[in-house]
């Protein structure tokens, strides 16, 4: 690994936003391709952070600050990707289902998915069935993860499947679910694709639903 | 409108308050302490039972089921002055409010039972603190004093019941000022001044417990994080035990010199990752113990033998599936009830999606197994 990336990719781990937004820089400007700092660099950092919270090493705060890190030299190698014409893995709608306003456990798997090359649309909270169906239509989604923290607006989740296959979008979509009321047994029962039980496996879920 | 009870008292032998100290101590008692944790306000709203006999909230309904009494007594251990409730925008379907903890947050207009979207906090730099500190966090200002006497109503001399005293929260109420990102970002970002704040927290503590514990004989200490989650805790283990254990230490020897020796912490979540160190600390029992977020209270009982308590535990996932979930949940509860050390009650605040007559056949069931034998 080119030792700018690998700084890159250490730095993310240490959570160092503001050394992976100069070294970033610096790899770009020595020419290295913005594919292989994103995938050595920035994606491989996160993969190692989502396998270190997994094994219990690293914790919520770690998760963050490195997230934040890759977010900070993703900012500038962006448009080089565009440029590059380097596509994303696939395209998450996520949010929380309607009834809901809270957007913790929506925002740290968003981290992890956006960390592991994927396009994040994030919707917001409170979102309900059509809005979900309407990322789907329009947005061209390829994945939606919906996010419940209460029992009682689990039922949304429901509703939300509900209204894809009323639109005739249930095909062309997977779905994932999580939240601390969620479980394995629930997202069988009500046919979801995939359940993520925290924002590290989600990224897990996602590639074998997209695989 | 008075609110007579649907039920009787379970049948006993002993006082509440000698149960519940024997209960804790694993010394026999006549039946298990019975007790709930509240309801959603949805409940007050949607449940018939409630409705119809005009009960809006948990001490009525409390009263209302017949449980056991307990209370606790608080000293004023954290913002004083707290920040202004104030409505600062009307959205469609929200209402942005600024909240006691100084944090604008998004809340649903009908004001059904979610968690808020936390937006901006007051708190995000260490001048930001210092400015709240100055403010509201003075350990000499006039309102940290208590009234001793007005107090000792909680306290008579023929107590009956089990009263407490509130250790307040060390890091809990940080992360409220904070907000959840917030504090992730803080611990990396300015760490000096998050163990500024947890020091402080811990100094309004003690002090609360310097004025009360010798003028109260008290049967147990009750504090507050939630600070885990499903996933487990939003500090690092680390963090907890080095920066969080030593004040948790502290507030142990002052409680233990007043012959306080049951702390239970509230503490909804995956709390396994810091359970060492709060334990190391003093904390030696959980309330009300999430089993979703968490586990059975089978396994930690098991794995910590009778260093640690339970109160809670009871799966309200399990309670909105119908009878048959409820009796096989509870069964599982009957050796961890027997071998003491363990009072069950729902895992949180009731729920609504839990059928009203479920509940009574929860709290029938309830009676018949931890209830007085006959």
């Amino acid at each position: 690994m080119d030792t700018l990336v690998k700084s890159i990719y250490d730095n993310i781990l240490e959570g160092q936003h503001k050394i992976v937004e100069s070294k970033t820089q610096e790899a770009l400007n020595s020419g290295i391709a913005p594919k292989v700092i994103l995938d050595e660099g920035m994606i491989a950092a996160m993969a190692e952070v989502g396998r270190l919270f997994e094994i219990g090493e690293y914790f919520v705060p770690e998760m963050m600050v490195a997230a934040r890190a890759m977010k900070a030299g993703l900012a500038l190698l962006k448009p080089q990707l565009v440029k590059a014409n380097v596509k994303s893995l696939g395209k998450v709608g996520i949010g929380t289902v309607q009834g809901d306003l809270h957007d913790i456990g929506k925002n740290l798997v968003s981290i992890m998915l956006e960390g592991a090359g994927y396009e994040i649309l994030d919707l917001g909270t409170d979102v309900s069935p059509e809005k979900f169906v309407e990322a789907v239509k329009t947005d061209k989604v390829d994945v939606l993860a919906l996010s419940a923290l209460l029992t009682t607006t689990m039922p949304n989740m429901i509703s939300t499947i509900a209204a894809l296959e009323q639109a005739g979008l249930r095909k062309k979509v997977k779905v994932m679910i999580g939240g601390a009321p969620i479980t394995e047994g629930f997202a069988r029962q009500i046919g979801a694709d995939g359940y993520a039980p925290d924002a590290s496996r989600a990224v897990a879920v996602a590639k074998g639903l997209l695989a | 409108m008075t609110i007579a009870p649907c039920r009787p008292k379970w049948a006993s032998t002993m006082t509440d308050r000698e149960r519940f100290n024997r209960q804790m101590h694993y010394q026999p008692v006549d039946r298990s302490f019975n007790m709930e944790f509240g309801y959603w306000e949805e409940n007050y709203k949607q449940w018939p039972m409630f409705v119809e006999n005009g009960v809006t909230n948990e001490l009525e309904a409390n009263h209302y089921f017949s449980f056991d009494r307990i209370w606790a007594i608080s000293g004023n251990v954290w913002l004083s002055p707290s920040f202004a409730n104030q409505i600062v925008e009307e959205r469609a379907t929200t209402t942005v409010i600024m909240n006691e903890d100084g944090v604008l947050a998004e809340v649903p207009k009908d004001r059904h039972d979610s968690i808020p979207h936390f937006l901006k906090p007051s708190v995000v730099t260490p001048a930001d603190w210092q400015r709240v500190k100055a403010e509201r966090l003075q350990r000499d200002d006039p309102t940290r004093k208590m009234d001793i006497e007005a107090l000792k109503f909680f306290d008579p001399v023929d107590r009956d019941f089990p009263l407490g005293i509130n250790c307040g929260s060390i890091i809990g109420k940080i992360r409220d000022m904070l907000t959840f990102e917030g504090l992730a970002y803080a611990i990396y970002d300015y760490p000096d001044m998050i163990e500024d704040m947890v020091e402080t927290a811990c100094v309004l503590v003690e002090d609360s417990l310097d004025q009360l514990l010798p003028h109260f004989k008290l049967d147990f200490a009750a504090g507050w994080e939630d600070i885990c989650y499903k996933g487990g805790p939003i500090v690092s283990p680390k963090f907890f035990r080095e920066i969080v254990m030593p004040r948790y230490k502290r507030i142990s020897r002052k409680l233990h010199a007043a012959g306080v020796d049951i702390w239970y912490v509230d503490c909804d979540g995956d709390v396994r990752p810091i359970l060492p160190a709060m334990m190391e600390g003093g904390v030696n029992c959980l309330f009300p113990f999430e089993v979703n977020g968490c586990s059975h209270p089978a396994e930690l009982l098991n794995k910590y033998g009778k260093d640690l308590r339970i109160m809670g535990g009871v799966d309200k996932i399990e309670l909105g599936k119908g009878r048959e979930a409820i009796k096989a949940y509870l069964h599982t509860l009957i050796p961890l009830v027997e071998r003491g050390g363990y009072i069950p009650f729902c895992d949180h605040r009731c729920p609504p999606n839990v059928d009203p007559d479920d509940y009574l056949y929860y709290l029938d069931l309830k009676e018949e197994l931890f209830g007085m034998k006959r």
